[in-house]
């Protein structure tokens, strides 16, 4: 007890009796504590107090903003959100706290207690608040996850969407004969080695409209390529090709394993007028279906994703670039040291550094929308945006190099009776040159990943790309996108920090 | 022979650096120059090679008048001034053979001795300067990499390319340990006895100013009030020595010895 009280600093007297500090934090929170002289406590308790009943009114009138009557309007959001219950009793568990600790504070003699008990449950409450405010859903990581698996798994392995066999329309016709005459038409013949197709009877009338059917057909097809669909042509005497229909549908038929099918076909309409084709004609069954010819070949969204990834990286390099050649006057009007000679000088640099700060507290996303408005979608947009943001976060971080030469090195070698140009190679440039390299590499890094996501916002690249696969739910194609962006800003991670470690 | 004389140095802000200097330096002296800090060795020191141009007075060196040169005839002066210190001020991130070429710079062409090249003669006289000062196996390390007392051998060797008549060594061993202080200021006597330099350099040190100084100027608040000769240097009492210095003077406290080895 004797050594705590040398330890403790006594306490400085209440103005008020414990229990009229009681009721002070009882009518505002904090009063009495403020009161009995521990006046931070008596503000943070104040404080936030105020704000979380401001957000717990507020989160009350969103939930139950469909209702009027304010009475209607609590109960309902209540209902709706049994939560605000848990946030609603832990703040008034705090109120009371208050009140008892500014009671206790009160007391004549009282130790200054570190209020460890309050700040836990202010921020407790908070805690809560920002849990509903964030809408944090735990149960949604997994009430879905079996509908997401499928997606996520094309996106981690994408790459049977990376190669595509050439496809060609195969076709295979059986001639088949109108009107029908005393010699036989000859029918098809079942071939080993290609696709063949034979037509029963061989021949048959068109169909005429409102009058009659034409003659139906029996089609037998062998050889054809199994699982692939086959569709049905027919072509007329005057070599007129059309798509053979039933009920205003394309006929569709899917080979067996063996390869076989059959089919009825009708004779459709003549299209020509009967008289042209007077006599005897023959008509053509095609049987067309789409087959792989040749080798494997790299898919069409596999050379996208390499292209736009080459435009992303050249994005990036070209604003980096841009950024560089901006940033490098820039930095020396930016420079303390450089500009504190006169109170112009000095103007001009609170001025331009103000200017930086603003443009590079801007996110590049939001550059790069503005530069959507200006330009046009396109990758020039993407490049305006991240060549303002390296603009103004390299002229920030070359003209601290320039701040923190050291004159010494400087004054050395004028000593030595060098001229201008010496002294700015020998002593000047060896001192900024590892810097400069230095942030501009890091940030030519921090370029090609804005440049990955710059498109999401019409910025051109990749991100682009991968944003209409994602919304047209391509997700193999996305996935290939996304591999693209993780192998190029991991080989750019390894190569940049190689070279910014030769020169720092 | 170097006349310093009236010479008076004011800051921009007002200090009074410098007020009314005159004293002379014989060719072939080692001058010690001491003084509380602040009392104006530095600004002495830079006044005679001009880093700092001196408000008032003249710096007479062998028959010129140092405060009055501008441009290419001050350079050429300046070639023949060899300045060491304290801080080293390497280029630090240049290796140490480069910092020791710089010292050419004032001999040598502009645009190859902006790209580093140098001469044949140069640099068989800087391979030769480094290795008198013991440092060839430094040579191709950073500057930055060696420790205090190699760093101040590269600012020697870097002062010795310039072929100079005068070193200026503005407190060279304030940074270094005793032994190293020693092996350092008998680098210098040696360049005072054997090739004939002129040395004028500030010191905190009792010891070391009894041991190295062939001469003696004390400074304080920018006026000289202590001349003597190696003799009147020799006598000199602790007592007589805070007197003049200040109360901060103190002796190095490492013996002679130790340092021949160092
Ligand atoms: N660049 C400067 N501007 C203003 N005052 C300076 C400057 N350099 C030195 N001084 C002042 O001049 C006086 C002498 O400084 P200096 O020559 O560095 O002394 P010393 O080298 O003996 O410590 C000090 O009062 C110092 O504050
Ligand atoms: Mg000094």
């Amino acid at each position: 007890m004797q050594s705590r009280k040398v330890i403790s600093k006594p306490q400085k007297e209440s103005l008020v009796s414990p229990v009229i500090a009681a009721i002070l934090s009882a009518i505002i929170p904090g009063l009495g504590q403020i009161l009995a002289r521990v006046v931070n406590r008596g503000l943070i308790i104040l404080a936030s107090f105020v704000t979380s009943l401001g957000l717990l009114i507020w989160r009350i009138a969103t939930e139950g903003s469909r209702y009027t009557g304010w009475r209607t309007v609590v109960s309902k959001a209540y209902k709706l959100n049994p939560f605000l219950y848990a946030i609603t009793a832990l703040m008034v568990i705090t109120y009371i706290y208050g009140i008892v600790d500014a009671y206790l504070t009160a007391r004549p003699g009282a130790k200054k207690s570190k209020a460890i008990g309050m700040i836990f449950l202010i921020i407790l409450v908070f805690f809560m608040q920002g849990w509903e405010i964030g809408q944090i859903d735990m149960g949604a990581l997994f009430r879905d996850a079996d509908e997401a698996v499928p997606a996520l798994s094309k996106v981690v392995w994408p790459w049977e969407k990376a190669i595509s066999y050439p496809e060609e329309y195969r076709t295979t016709i059986i001639d088949v004969q109108t009107p029908c005459t005393d010699v036989p038409f000859p029918a098809g013949e079942i071939k080993t080695d290609e696709p063949y197709l034979i037509a029963d009877p061989t021949c048959g009338v068109p169909s005429v409209v409102e009058v009659s059917q034409g003659t139906e057909f029996h089609v037998v097809g062998g050889n054809f390529v199994p699982g692939k669909p086959v569709e049905f042509w027919w072509k007329d005497s005057a070599n007129r090709e059309f798509h053979h229909r039933v009920d205003g549908d394309y006929l569709i038929v899917t080979p067996d394993k063996d390869g076989s099918f059959e089919v009825s076909v009708i004779m459709p309409y003549r299209t020509l007028t009967a008289a042209a084709e007077e006599g005897v004609k023959v008509w053509q069954i095609q049987a067309r279906q789409l087959i792989s010819v040749g080798k494997a070949e790299f898919s069409e969204e596999l050379k996208l994703a390499v292209e736009k990834m080459i435009e992303t990286i050249f994005i990036g390099m070209m604003a980096t670039f841009f950024g560089i050649i901006l940033a490098i006057p820039v930095s020396f009007i930016a420079a303390r040291n450089l500009m504190s000679h006169s109170p112009v000088t000095m103007a001009i640099y609170y001025l331009v550094r103000t200017i930086l700060n603003i443009i590079r507290s801007i996110e590049p996303l939001i550059w790069a929308i503005i530069a959507v408005i200006v330009v046009g979608l396109g990758p020039f947009a993407g490049i305006l945006a991240l060549t303002l943001h390296s603009l103004a976060a390299l002229a920030k971080l070359y003209s601290e190099a320039i701040e923190s030469i050291d004159s010494g090195q400087i004054e050395a070698i004028q000593a030595t009776g060098a001229n201008w140009f010496q002294v700015v190679s020998h002593a000047v440039i060896p001192q900024i040159i590892p810097p400069f390299v230095s942030f501009t590499i890091y940030r030519w890094d921090i370029n090609i990943r804005m440049s990955t996501v710059i498109g999401f916002v019409g910025g051109g690249g990749i991100g682009y790309l991968l944003a209409q696969w994602i919304r047209i739910l391509d997700y193999r194609s996305a996935g290939i996108a996304v591999w693209f962006i993780a192998i190029t800003v991991a080989i750019l991670d390894f190569v940049s920090a190689d070279i910014r470690e030769r020169f720092v | 022979m170097l006349q310093i004389k009236n010479l008076t140095k004011v800051y921009p802000d007002g200090t009074v650096a410098l007020k009314n200097v005159s004293f002379e330096v014989p060719d072939g002296e080692f001058l010690i120059v001491i003084g509380l800090s602040g009392s104006g060795k530095s600004t002495l020191l830079r006044c005679i090679n001009r880093l700092i141009n001196p408000t008032e007075g003249e710096i007479i060196w062998n028959g010129i008048d140092l405060s009055k040169l501008e441009g290419e005839d001050l350079r050429k002066a300046r070639r023949k001034i060899g300045m060491i210190f304290q801080n080293f001020n390497l280029v630090k991130r240049s290796s140490v053979f480069s910092n020791v070429m710089s010292g050419r710079l004032g001999y040598s062409r502009t645009i190859p001795s902006m790209f580093g090249q140098f001469s044949k003669d140069d640099i068989e006289m800087g391979r030769k300067v480094v290795e008198r000062l013991g440092i060839t196996s430094q040579m191709h390390k950073r500057a930055d990499e060696l420790s205090g007392g190699q760093q101040q051998r590269v600012g020697i060797a870097r002062a010795l390319m310039q072929e100079p008549e005068l070193i200026l060594a503005d407190e060279p061993v304030a940074s270094l340990d005793p032994v190293l202080a020693h092996s350092i200021l008998k680098t210098l006597e040696t360049l005072n006895q054997e090739d004939g330099l002129t040395v004028i350099c500030s010191l905190h040190y009792l010891d070391l100013v009894q041991r190295y100084g062939t001469s003696v100027v004390g400074l304080r608040e920018g006026e000289v009030v202590y001349r003597g000769s190696r003799e009147d240097v020799r006598k000199m009492t602790d007592e007589q020595f805070k007197e003049i210095y200040g109360a901060e003077a103190e002796r190095v406290g490492a013996s002679i010895e130790g340092s021949v080895k160092g």
